[in-house]
């Protein structure tokens, strides 16, 4: 019996559940030992309209079970974008989105509208969620008119998926994701980085050079877990669940909560196999449990 | 690029509280050039990998060279034969020592003597005459086993060799490189635009898919430690935008 990992998210059928998250697997171009097979989808490295030099060194530092990061978005705009990896993408098996992001609202729509039908992009993921950047990021994230405004922006330019990536900083997960659903998303992503900050002693100043940097890994998983499971109970399209994915009984936990799928991040930069073995350990858990497919796992969303 | 699991096969001391381990990882010795690194990571652990030159290679083993400096150099160096290290490598560009020149000075200070070992090795395949310059703060924290057709020897109080850093010690070469602290690193570009060195950074994956390394570039710009480098060109670094207080190069 082959068992059926595919599964529907936003308006893309992929073959398996266990996705690669923005900003940990590059343009997908120069990512080690990758197992295809195993990769649902990719989401790109985080875009801007225009080129973006990012932050100054230190922008990652080790924490207890996590890590912070401000790279601020370094990437060589929508131009290069559509030049230098589109056309790689459009030769792969697996869809690519494009982790979109602006400074307005009707920036998030120009990108959307310059991407919309370059054979490669599959769609798009609107990041109103980085902690590191100036402007924009996670204060559309926050707000849920903000939110609202710019997932509208996007959906008026572009047929393909629109998902939205939400911040874990707000006070009402719930708020925000009913904002992004009825602004016209297909599906939404939770949660992006918690804003965090680290003091060095030496030399007595913040650890990152941005002095704040968003905290990923195992430290934000129960934290995540439980955001996703409020947004998925918020909402009725499809969450895909990001937070400190290290193995597959990790993902499980976010496919149990409610979440259609999920993304994997920060165990990519220390195991180049995480992907393949998250979705590997689940179908092994959906097999040993009696589970044809996936469409099969209960979820647990009690809707009172 | 090989993943694999690597036993610690020896450890020894060469300095005061530095230790080169050897492991077991046939695969990457046969391919690791001088100035390229491995990432390894270990449970339990950090939750990152830590990288490390490539110190020496002997048959189908590697060396690297550490002191410890926090919670996961201190698990390394208590770790003993047959325990087993994760190994992701060989990455970044290592040292170009392609025929040309007569000579090579390698200068290294403290820890910076890691990559030295393989940039000896392959300077003298190419025909290059080796002169290796090491400092340190003090005559114990020197590297025992510093190599070349010459060597010189530099310490901050005299205690051994020349009173003063490595960089003023350098004779004349042809070609010049270096690894340590950035501060000095940053000393060998103002003297030799030309020379290679490698530096040291904070590093997130090692494979250039997290941009955590960023290497601040002298046109403008930044570029990644674990592809683009770790050896760059001194003058094409941004120095006065490269933190110079990482305890440690290459290693954590």
């Amino acid at each position: 019996m082959t068992l059926d990992m595919s599964v529907e998210v936003g308006g893309l059928r992929l073959r398996g559940p266990v996705l690669a998250a923005s900003g940990t697997f590059g343009y997908g171009t120069e990512v080690p030992l990758l197992e295809r097979r195993a990769l649902g989808a990719m989401v790109s490295k985080g875009i801007f309209l225009r080129p973006r030099a990012g932050t100054p060194p230190p922008r990652i530092v080790e924490t207890p079970s996590g890590m912070l990061n401000a790279i601020g978005l370094q990437g060589p705009g929508v131009d290069g974008l559509v030049r230098d990896y589109a056309p790689q993408w459009a030769s792969w098996d697996f869809p690519v989105l494009v982790n979109i992001n602006g400074e307005t609202a009707s920036e998030y729509g120009e990108l959307a509208a310059r991407l919309d039908g370059v054979p490669g992009i599959g769609g798009f993921e609107i990041n109103i969620s980085c902690p590191n950047v100036e402007q924009g990021g996670l204060y559309f994230g926050n707000d849920p008119r903000a939110a609202a405004a710019v997932t509208e922006a996007v959906r008026k330019m572009t047929d393909l998926p629109v998902w939205v990536k939400l911040t874990p900083m707000v006070t009402d997960i719930g708020v925000i994701a009913r904002a992004c659903e009825a602004a016209g998303a297909d599906a939404l992503c939770a949660v992006n980085t918690f804003v965090g900050m680290s003091m060095d002693l030496n030399a007595r100043q913040p650890r990152l050079s941005f002095r704040t940097g968003g905290l990923s890994g195992p430290a934000i998983r129960p934290l995540a877990v439980h955001l996703a499971h409020q947004a998925a109970r918020a909402v009725s399209i499809p969450v895909i669940g990001i937070g400190g994915i290290m193995r597959a009984d990790d993902a499980l936990e976010f496919l149990l909560a409610g979440c259609a799928a999920v993304q994997v991040g920060t165990a990519t930069f220390v195991n180049p196999r995480a992907i393949a073995e998250v979705h590997d350990g689940i179908a092994a858990y959906l097999a040993s449990n009696g589970f044809a497919s996936l469409a099969e796992l209960p979820r647990y969303l009690p809707r009172d | 690029m090989f993943l694999l699991d690597a036993p610690l096969v020896a450890r020894r001391e060469v300095a005061r509280g530095m230790f080169v381990l050897t492991f077991d990882a046939p695969p990457i010795a046969g391919s690791v050039r001088a100035g390229q690194f491995v990432n390894l990571g270990w449970s339990p652990g950090p939750l990152l990998r830590r990288p490390f030159s490539v110190y020496r290679t002997d048959g189908g083993r590697i060396e690297v060279i550490l002191k410890a400096v926090g919670v996961g150099t201190a698990q390394l160096l208590a770790m003993t034969p047959s325990d087993v290290v994760s190994c992701l490598g060989p990455l970044g560009r290592g040292f170009d020592l392609q025929a040309g020149p007569k000579s090579v000075a390698l200068v290294s200070g403290g820890l910076g003597v890691a990559p030295m070992p393989l940039a000896a090795r392959d300077a003298r395949a190419a025909g290059m005459r080796v002169t290796w310059v090491h400092g340190a703060r003090t005559a114990e924290d020197l590297c025992s086993e510093a190599d070349g057709d010459e060597v010189i020897w530099a310490t901050d109080d005299g205690s051994r060799g020349i009173s003063g850093t490595a960089v003023a010690a350098v004779p004349d070469s042809a070609l010049v490189i270096a690894c340590g602290p950035n501060r000095m690193l940053a000393a060998v570009a103002s003297r030799w635009p030309d020379a290679q060195v490698a530096v040291e950074t904070y590093m997130g994956c090692g494979t250039g898919v997290c941009l955590g390394c960023a290497v601040p570039l002298a046109r403008g710009g930044y570029d990644r430690a674990c592809k683009e480098g770790p050896v760059y060109r001194a003058a094409d670094i941004e120095w006065s935008m490269l933190p110079s207080h990482l305890p440690y190069a290459l290693g954590a």
